[in-house]
Order: structure tokens, then sequence, then C-alpha cells
């Protein structure tokens, strides 16, 4: 009877798994279709944003040069031919990555950014490690000690911080640590400690967010039949809240943090000007000052593609944590 | 009846279940004291300090307290009080107008792709999908390149990001409400499309609407802060809390007040509205996170 049974159940569970894997890549292959029309939506919009006054060649001349001038210059740059014309061959170089020269520096404007996005990319990863450290931390212990004195203190505080704005707060440790106490230095890189006052001003209203949703997400776990059958087999809180939901609360977090680091990057931009970090923000904001239309297309672009990689990694991330993912997708094709 | 054991999973659930209803009332309120304080303050502020943009050299830089300025003054001798008044004034305004113009376009567009399905629905929902997937503040940024100092165009540039996450809640939520017996009734009843729309699908909607809404507002008046931060979005004649914090920048180390009142008075309004729009969400119980950030 037993052995039956175990014959019977290994060609199924085989193809049970092979079709999860058809499902899977069928996931996945839809992500990067996605991804592939985000891209083309941001090249789109970038195209659009600069054309929408009419000339951009108008909007270079900054009103300072004659009108002949002004014709000259669109001419130079092609800007008088057709829009369709333009736009096809702007969509054409895009692909192979060629935005054409900054015209401030005369270096290639995707060159031109790439060098700035280390240094953007290093203050993005420090403060999203530190959230997502903190918070998971943080969330565990308010959810193990429901109803206690920290975990009531705490709803009110992450309300509280979620709507402080980064660059207040970056001010705010400007004014405290360099200016009162001369901690640490506040401007431009001088060190690792110049790390310290963007990352922190970075984190704390990411924290507050991740924290409320995990708390959240563990909360509807410890709640369900799951759990009470989990509790009733003898496991304590601490295990089911650290072994088991807090793996379930993962599948959320991961999608939403990877949402969320779309809002870091717009935090980033107005929290480097503060500290004059040699990253993304200063430039794009140096290029909007100086008009350097070729360097600002190419930064929503490239925010652009490092935004949809991060998403893709994320959706990776979550069908290695929910293996429902494939399997869903064939379930209800079968029914 | 003590004779069964509750697990106390259990009893805990229904312990934090009753402080949670007291907790929703809690959060609404809240948000609605702050944001009406807020509006209190705006008015006795413009009432006592008269004009925000008023310019007074001999007074420049005086700290809280001195010579009338009970926040103190700027660079420039401006009442510091007044402009933060006159700030959070342009902050609402700012917020109720993205939030009506999203809204309703937001809502208009949902409900249509959700009733009537097809090819528009599919288009509809891929243009969301790829706005979602963009990063909005590098396009307010790089868009301020064209539009400059104007609140309308301000309005309409976050608009037309902030549209989506509507479209997509009254999409999702017009496919269920659709198949509701009212709605199949009203049809019978010879309604037409448009009418069913307004009258059927809408009022099922509002308090999620209302959710969005003022969760919203609280991240357009960000993004209008950051962006005249930056001397990007409103620059004087207009008075805006971003742009007084980018001025306290510039006389940080001699004068901690001109940041510091404003960046209040912004995390105030944004937690305002927050709060009330998760005691919305919570008294009505509708988990409406929204792609919104």
């Amino acid at each position: 009877m037993l052995d039956d049974a175990l014959k019977a159940d290994a060609p199924a569970d085989i193809a049970a798994a092979r079709s999860r894997w058809r499902g899977v890549a069928r996931y996945v292959a839809g992500r990067l279709g996605q991804g592939v029309l985000v891209l083309f939506g941001a090249v789109t919009a970038s195209f659009i944003l600069v054309h929408l006054t009419g000339n951009p060649a108008t909007v270079l001349a900054g009103g300072q040069l004659p009108p002949a001038q002004v014709k000259a210059l669109s001419e130079q740059l092609g800007y008088n031919r057709p829009l369709i014309d333009q736009y096809l061959s702007y969509l054409g170089h895009a692909v192979r990555g060629d935005f054409g020269n900054s015209f401030r520096y005369g270096t290639g404007a995707v060159s031109t950014v790439l060098t700035a996005l280390p240094n953007t990319l290093i203050l993005i990863g420090i403060s999203l490690a530190a959230a997502i450290a903190i918070s998971v931390a943080v969330a565990s212990a308010s959810v193990l000690h429901q109803g206690g004195w920290s975990d009531r203190l705490l709803r009110p505080l992450m309300s509280a911080l979620q709507g402080i704005p980064d660059f207040w707060i970056a001010l705010i440790l400007v004014l405290i640590l360099s200016v009162k106490l001369r901690w640490l230095p506040s401007l431009g890189f001088a060190g690792p400690s110049s790390l310290i006052m963007p990352c922190i001003a970075l984190t704390l209203p990411m924290l507050a967010s991740f924290t409320r949703l995990l708390r959240g997400s563990l909360l509807d776990f410890t709640g369900s039949d799951i759990a009470l059958a989990l509790r009733a087999r003898g496991l304590t809180r601490r295990e089911i809240v650290i072994h088991h939901a807090m793996r379930n609360a993962m599948v959320t977090f991961v999608s939403f943090v990877a949402l969320q680091a779309g809002w870091l990057v717009g935090g980033t931009l107005i929290v480097e000007t503060i500290f004059a970090w040699p990253g993304i923000g200063t430039m794009l904001l140096g290029a909007v000052q100086s008009r350097d239309l070729t360097v600002i297309q190419a930064t929503v672009v490239i925010i652009a593609v490092a935004f949809t990689l991060l998403n893709l990694l994320a959706d990776l991330a979550v069908i290695w944590l929910d293996p429902r993912i494939g399997r869903e997708r064939v379930s209800k094709e079968g029914g | 009846m003590s004779a069964i054991n509750l697990p106390d999973t259990l009893l805990r659930g229904e312990r934090s279940e009753r402080t949670a209803s007291r907790h929703r009332r809690g959060s609404l309120t809240a948000g609605l004291i702050v944001l009406g304080g807020m509006l209190v303050f705006s008015v006795a502020a413009s009432l006592a300090g008269g004009s925000a943009s008023h310019q007074d050299l001999a007074s420049a830089l005086a700290p809280p307290g001195h010579g009338g300025h009970l926040f103190g003054a700027d660079a420039l001798g401006r009442d510091v009080m007044s402009w933060v008044g006159g700030g959070i004034r342009t902050s609402f305004e700012v917020a109720v107008c993205v939030v009506a113009l999203s809204a309703a376009f937001g809502c208009t567009v949902g409900i249509l792709a959700g009733y009537l399905g097809g090819w528009l629905d599919a288009a509809l929902m891929r243009i969301a999908d790829i706005q979602l997937s963009i990063p909005p503040l590098p396009l307010f940024i790089a868009a301020s390149v064209i539009i400059v100092n104007n609140l309308l165009s301000l309005v309409i540039l976050i608009s037309i990001v902030g549209w989506v996450p509507y479209a997509r809640l009254c999409r999702a939520r017009t496919l269920v409400i659709r198949e509701r017996g009212y709605v199949a009734a009203a049809r019978l009843a010879g309604r037409r499309r448009g009418a069913i729309a307004v009258l059927h699908l809408l009022p099922g909607l509002t308090t999620e609407i209302a959710v969005l809404a003022s969760l919203q507002a609280g991240i357009a008046l960000l993004w209008e802060a950051g962006l005249s931060f930056l001397g990007l979005g409103l620059q004087p004649p207009y008075v805006s809390l971003g742009f007084l914090m980018s001025e306290g920048k510039e006389v940080l180390s001699q004068a901690w007040w001109v940041a510091t009142f404003p960046g209040i008075a912004l995390a105030l309004l944004v937690v305002g509205f927050n709060l009330t729009g998760d005691g919305i969400r919570d008294l009505f119980n509708n988990d409406v996170s929204g792609g919104l950030r």
C-alpha cells in the first residue's frame, strides 16, 4: 500500500516541479517584457520632456541669444527636422546607449552620468541595508512584545518619522552634528565619516515605512490559522514569529522594498545637494541649472534602467521565497 | 465556560483587536486635529504678522522672540512665522489641487478601464505600469528645465504621475463591483453605462478614494517642498516652505530658526495627512496600500 502510494506520487511530483518551472519561466518572461516596456516609456518620456516647449534650442539658449542664433543652433543640433525623425533617431541611439555629448563638459552624456553613479549607489546601498536590518529587528521585537510599552510607543513614533522630509532631517543633522558640535564634516567627501549624515537622513523615513509594513504582515500571520496550528504543535510564539511569520512576510516586504527604492532615489537626489555629494543628484541639478539637455535625458533613462533592474532582482527573490508563484499560474490554467 | 482553555494567541488577537478599534478612531481624530491646527495657525499668522514677503533689513536674522518676530527673521528680515503661515497655505493649495486633478482623471480612467475592459483596459493599465516604474522625482527635476515657477504647471506635473494609483484602485474595485446585483439591476432598468458608472460604481469607491487622496496629499506636499528646496519648484513671489528651508540652509550656521520652523510645519502637515488616511482606512477596515510611492 505504502509503496504504491510512493510510486504514484513520485512522477506526479516531478511533473509538478516541471510545470512549476514552466510557470516561473513564463512569469519571468512577463516581467522582462514589462521591464522593456518601462525602459521604452522612460526613453519616450525623456524625449517628450525636452521637446515639450517646441524647440529645445530655445531652452538651450535660455533667452540670451538673438533669434537668428537660436535658429542656427537648432539647425546645427538637428532640432529643425520633423519630430518623428528626431524621435526615431533618438530611440535608435538610446538603444545603443548613446545620448550625445554633454553640452557642458563635451564628454559623452552617459559616461558623465555613470561616473557619478557609484557615489549615489553607495548612499542608497548603505541606507537601504540599514533600514532593512533595523526594521526587521524592530518589527519582530514589537510583534513579540505586542501591546507592551515599546510596541505602543512604536506606532506613533513611526507615523511621525514617516512624515518627516529627509532633506529636513539632513539639515537638522548638519545643524547639530557639524555646526554646533563640530563632530562631522558637512560638505563633500572627506572619508567614511561623510557618509554618516546623508545615510541617517535617508534611512529614517524609510525605516518607518518598512517597520510599519513588516509589523502588519507579521501580525497578519500570527493571527492566522496556520499560526494557531503551529502553536498547537507546541512551538513558542518566538519560534513562530522568527521561523514562519518572517519568511511569509518577506514576500511582500521584498517587492515593497524594491518599489520604495524609487522613492529613495528621489530623496537621495535632494539630500546629495545638501552635502554637495558628488552623485547623480548633484549632477542632475547642475545639468538642470546649466540646461544640459543630453545629460538630463541620460540621467532619467539611467535611473529608470537601475530601477527596472532592481525590480527584476526583487521579482527573482520573490520567486525563490514564495513557492506558490509558478504553481498558481499552472493551477489557474488547469482549472 | 471557563473550562475551555483558549490558546493565548486567540486571546491576544482579541485584545489587540479591541485596542486597535480604539486606536482607529484615535488616528483619524489626531490627523484631523493636526491638519485643523495647521490651518488655524496659518490664518492666525497671516492676521498677526502681515505680509510674508515684507522685507525689513534692520531685523535681518533676528532670533526668535526679538523685534516682534516670534519665530525669528530670515536673511532679508522677513518674518519666519508669517512665511511659515503662508507656506502652509500654499502647501494646502498644492495638495488640494493635485488631489482633485489626479483623482478626477485617475478615477475616470480606472472606472472606464474596469467597466469597459478590452483593449482600452489593457492599454491604460500598461501606461499605468510604466508610470509606476519610473521614479517620479528625477522626472520632476528634469521637467523643471521647461517649467518655471508656476503653481499651475507644478500641480499638473505632479498630477501626471499622481493619477496612476487612483486608476489602479478604481479599476480593481470596479471589476468586483460591476458583478454585484445592484449594478445588474440598474442595467436591466435601462440605465445607460455612463449613468451606472457615476451613480452606482463611484459611490462604492469613495472611502478608498478618500484614503488614497489623503495619503497622496502628504506626498504631493513633500514633492513640492523638495522641488522648491532645490530652487526648481515655487520661488517668490510664491510663499513656499521648501524655499524657506533652502534659505535656511544658506544661513544654517548663524540662524537655526530659518530652516527649522518650516521643516516642523511640513512634517506636521505630512503626518496630519498620513494619520487621516490611516484613520479612514482603519475605520472602514479596507486595505488600500496602493502603489502610491
